[in-house]
C-alpha cells in the first residue's frame, strides 16, 4: 500500500466529472487500498478518487465513531433524502478550514462495493453528510461552492497564504 | 471529508503508538469507552500501527491494578494530576512485562512519547522508572500486594459482588475475565450445516471445534479477520459468542411467528432468529448510530426484518397494536460477563450503575409484557454475571406480573440452573450470560 498525494484547490483536476467504474480488477483493488491508507493517514472521514487525481466514481469512507466502519462506494446514487440541515464541514482538498453548509440529514443510497456487488444503505448525520460531500467530489464540486462569496474568500485567502508559505 | 471536530484546530502533532495508547487508556480511566478512544487514535496514525496500539491498550486495561501497584512502589508520590503520563508508565511497564518487544526499543519509544504528550520535564522520571523495573523486576513483582483485586486486576466493589453471587466460583469468574476470548462463529443454517462449514474452514487452513451445546457454533483455534473466513461476504457465517447463540433454542421459534427484538443492535440475535425460522421480525434499538450495523448484517445474510430506532420501553411511541408471539429482551446491562472481550468495562462501571441498570431492565420487561400474545414466550437475557441483573430482576418481574409464569429451561448442556432461569460463567466459547424464559398463559375460553 502507498500514501497518495491529495490534490488541493484550485487544482483543475478537482473540477472533472468522474466516469463510472467498470473494471473491478487488481488495479482498482490497489487503488481502494491506497485510498484507505491515504484517508486514515490524513486523517479523513472520507476520500474521493477525484481528490487523488483519479477521475473514477469511487470514494472510501469511515465514519465509525465507536468501531471501525470502512466502506467503499462505487458509482453511488442517492435514492432518497431527508431534511436539510446545517452541518460543519471540512475538506482534505481545502486544508485547515471548515464552514457550515446545508446537507440532507438522512440519505438512502445505492452503490457498488469493491467487488462490484450492489448494496443499499440508509444513513444519517455524519455518514449522510460525508456521502454527499464525496458524491460532490465525483461531480467536480467542492463544499466551498455553496458558501457566500465573503465566507469563501476568507477561506481561500487563508489557503493562498498557506500555499505561498509552502512554496517559499 | 475531514472529521468535523478536527477541522477547527490546527493539525495535531504526530504521536507515536505508545503516546496514542496512553492517551486512549487515560480516556477510559476518565469514563470514555475503549472503542471510542481507539477510534480517535485511528484517525491519528497509520492503520498498520493499530494492532500494536490495541494490544497495548487491551493489555494495560487488563492488568491495570498490578501495573498501578508496580508504579506506586517506584514513585515518590502519586501522579494523579498527570493521567496521561501515569497511563504511559503503565504502557511502558506492560511492554517490559508481557510483550515480545526488545526492552531498549520499548523504553526508548515510551520515553519519547513523554515529550510528544507535552511533558518533556517528566521524561527523565519515566526513563529512570522503566530502567529500575528492568533491574529490580523480580523484587518489585514479588512485593505486589496479595489481595484479590490486585491478583485479578479488578475493582474491589466488583470482587465483593462476585464473591457474594458466586461463593464457590468467584475466582474462576474473575480469572476468566482476564483470558483472551476465542473467536466463535455461527454457521448460517439456511445456507449450509455446521459440519459442511467446518470442512470448508479446514480446507482454508482454519481448524475449528464444534460446541455441543450451541447447534450452530464453531470455535476457531486461532482468530482471523472476518474477511478471511470463507463465505463471510456471502452470508454463510457470522461472528457471535456461543452464549448469545443459545437464545434461539429458548424461544421455540416457528415459521410465521411475529418476533420483537427489543434491543437489537448490532443484530446478531435478530439474524440468528431469522436463520432458524421464517419470522416477521421487528428489530428496535435506541441508538441511531447502531442501526446501520443491523442493516449490514441483515443484508449480508440475505434476511429481512423491520428495523426502527425506538425506545422499546415506551411502546406508545412505536407499537402498531399487533401482539407479538415472541419477545426477546437482550437488555442493556453492565457487561460484566464480557469483560474478557471489553477489558475497559471493569473500570468504566461504578457500583451504583448496577442497580440503576437492573431497574431499567425491569421497566423494559414490564413495559413489553402487555404486547405478548396469550400463550407467547418472552426471553430476558443479559451479558452480566451479577445476580442483580439476572435472577433478581426475574424474581421482581414475576412478583409484579401475576399473569407471567416462569418457564424453566430444562435439559440443556450449558450453564447452571438458578431458581429462575440459568446463568453461564465465562470461559471457553461462552461469555458470562443470564437467560430466563417467561410464558403468558393461553387465553381461557368462557
Amino acid at each position: 500500500m502507498a500514501l497518495m498525494p491529495i490534490l488541493h484547490h484550485p487544482d483543475p483536476r478537482l473540477r472533472i466529472k468522474a466516469r463510472p467504474v467498470v473494471d473491478f480488477g487488481p488495479a482498482l483493488q490497489k487503488l481502494v487500498d491506497d485510498m484507505f491508507e491515504t484517508m486514515y493517514a490524513a486523517p479523513g472521514v472520507g476520500l474521493a478518487a477525484t481528490q487523488v487525481g483519479v477521475a473514477l466514481r469511487l470514494a472510501v469512507m469511515d465514519a465509525g465513531e465507536e468501531t471501525p466502519e470502512p466502506r467503499v462506494m462505487i458509482n453511488p446514487e442517492v435514492l432518497d433524502a431527508g431534511d436539510r440541515m446545517e452541518m460543519e464541514e471540512g475538506c482534505l482538498s481545502v486544508p485547515d478550514a471548515s464552514e457550515k453548509v446545508q446537507r440532507y440529514n438522512r440519505l438512502r443510497v445505492r452503490a457498488l462495493d469493491r467487488n462490484g456487488e450492489a448494496y443499499e444503505l440508509d444513513v444519517e448525520g455524519l455518514r449522510a453528510q460525508a456521502i454527499q460531500h464525496e458524491i460532490d467530489h465525483l461531480d467536480g464540486k467542492l463544499y466551498i461552492d455553496y458558501l457566500s462569496s465573503l465566507k469563501r474568500e476568507r477561506i481561500l485567502k487563508k489557503l493562498r497564504k498557506q500555499q505561498q508559505r509552502d512554496n517559499a | 471529508m475531514v472529521w468535523p471536530t478536527a477541522s477547527d484546530t490546527a493539525a495535531p502533532k504526530p504521536l507515536n503508538a505508545r503516546a496514542l495508547a496512553a492517551r486512549a487508556i487515560a480516556r477510559v480511566m476518565a469514563g470514555d469507552s475503549l472503542d471510542d478512544a481507539i477510534a480517535t487514535a485511528r484517525r491519528q496514525i497509520a492503520e498498520r500501527d493499530m494492532p500494536l496500539i490495541k494490544s497495548i491498550a487491551y493489555g494495560v486495561l487488563r492488568e491495570h491494578m498490578q501495573l498501578k501497584a508496580l508504579a506506586a512502589q517506584m514513585l515518590q508520590k502519586p501522579m494523579d494530576r498527570e493521567p496521561e503520563i501515569m497511563a504511559l508508565i503503565e504502557v511502558g511497564l506492560y511492554q517490559l512485562r508481557r510483550m515480545r518487544i526488545p526492552p531498549h526499543a520499548a523504553v526508548a519509544d515510551t520515553v519519547e512519547a513523554v515529550t510528544q504528550l507535552d511533558r518533556p520535564n517528566l521524561s527523565g522520571l519515566v526513563n529512570a522508572l522503566l530502567r529500575r523495573y528492568q533491574r529490580e523486576r523480580e523484587a518489585l513483582e514479588a512485593a505486589l500486594p496479595d489481595d484479590a483485586p490486585t491478583r485479578y486486576s479488578a475493582p474491589p466493589w466488583l470482587v465483593d459482588m462476585l464473591r457474594q453471587d458466586w461463593p464457590d466460583h468467584w475466582e474462576s469468574v474473575l480469572a476468566a475475565a482476564n483470558e483472551q476470548a476465542p473467536l466463535v462463529l455461527r454457521v448460517n443454517r439456511r445456507k449450509l450445516d455446521r459440519d459442511a462449514y467446518a470442512t470448508k474452514l479446514r480446507a482454508a487452513g482454519l481448524p475449528a471445534q464444534i460446541i455441543d451445546a450451541a447447534p450452530d457454533a464453531l470455535v476457531l483455534e486461532s482468530a482471523v479477520p472476518v474477511d478471511q473466513l470463507p463465505g463471510f461476504a456471502d452470508g454463510e457465517v457470522s461472528v457471535q459468542d456461543a452464549s448469545a447463540q443459545l437464545m434461539t433454542g429458548l424461544l421455540d421459534l416457528h415459521d410465521g411467528q411475529r418476533l420483537l427484538d427489543a434491543c437489537a443492535a448490532p443484530g446478531g440475535k435478530t439474524t440468528h432468529a431469522l436463520e432458524c425460522a421464517d419470522l416477521d421480525v421487528l428489530a428496535l434499538d435506541i441508538a441511531k448510530a447502531r442501526l446501520p450495523r443491523i442493516h449490514e448484517n441483515l443484508q449480508r445474510l440475505g434476511l429481512k426484518a423491520e428495523v426502527r430506532v425506538s425506545d422499546a420501553g415506551r411502546p406508545n411511541t412505536w407499537w402498531d397494536g399487533k401482539p407479538f408471539d415472541r419477545i426477546l429482551v437482550d437488555a442493556p446491562c453492565s457487561g460484566t460477563g464480557v469483560i474478557r472481550r471489553h477489558p475497559d468495562i471493569r473500570w468504566l462501571r461504578r457500583p451504583e450503575d448496577i442497580q440503576r441498570m437492573a431497574d431499567r431492565q425491569l421497566r423494559l420487561l414490564s413495559a413489553l409484557w402487555p404486547l405478548l400474545t396469550p400463550g407467547g414466550v418472552m426471553v430476558y437475557a443479559t451479558c452480566s454475571v451479577l445476580a442483580a441483573e439476572g435472577e433478581d430482576v426475574a424474581k421482581r418481574f414475576l412478583m409484579s406480573q401475576p399473569d407471567a409464569k416462569h418457564d424453566p429451561i430444562a435439559q440443556v448442556g450449558w450453564g447452571e440452573a438458578r431458581r429462575h432461569g440459568r446463568r453461564i460463567a465465562p470461559g471457553g466459547g461462552f461469555d458470562g450470560f443470564y437467560y430466563v424464559r417467561f410464558r403468558k398463559p393461553a387465553r381461557r375460553e368462557v
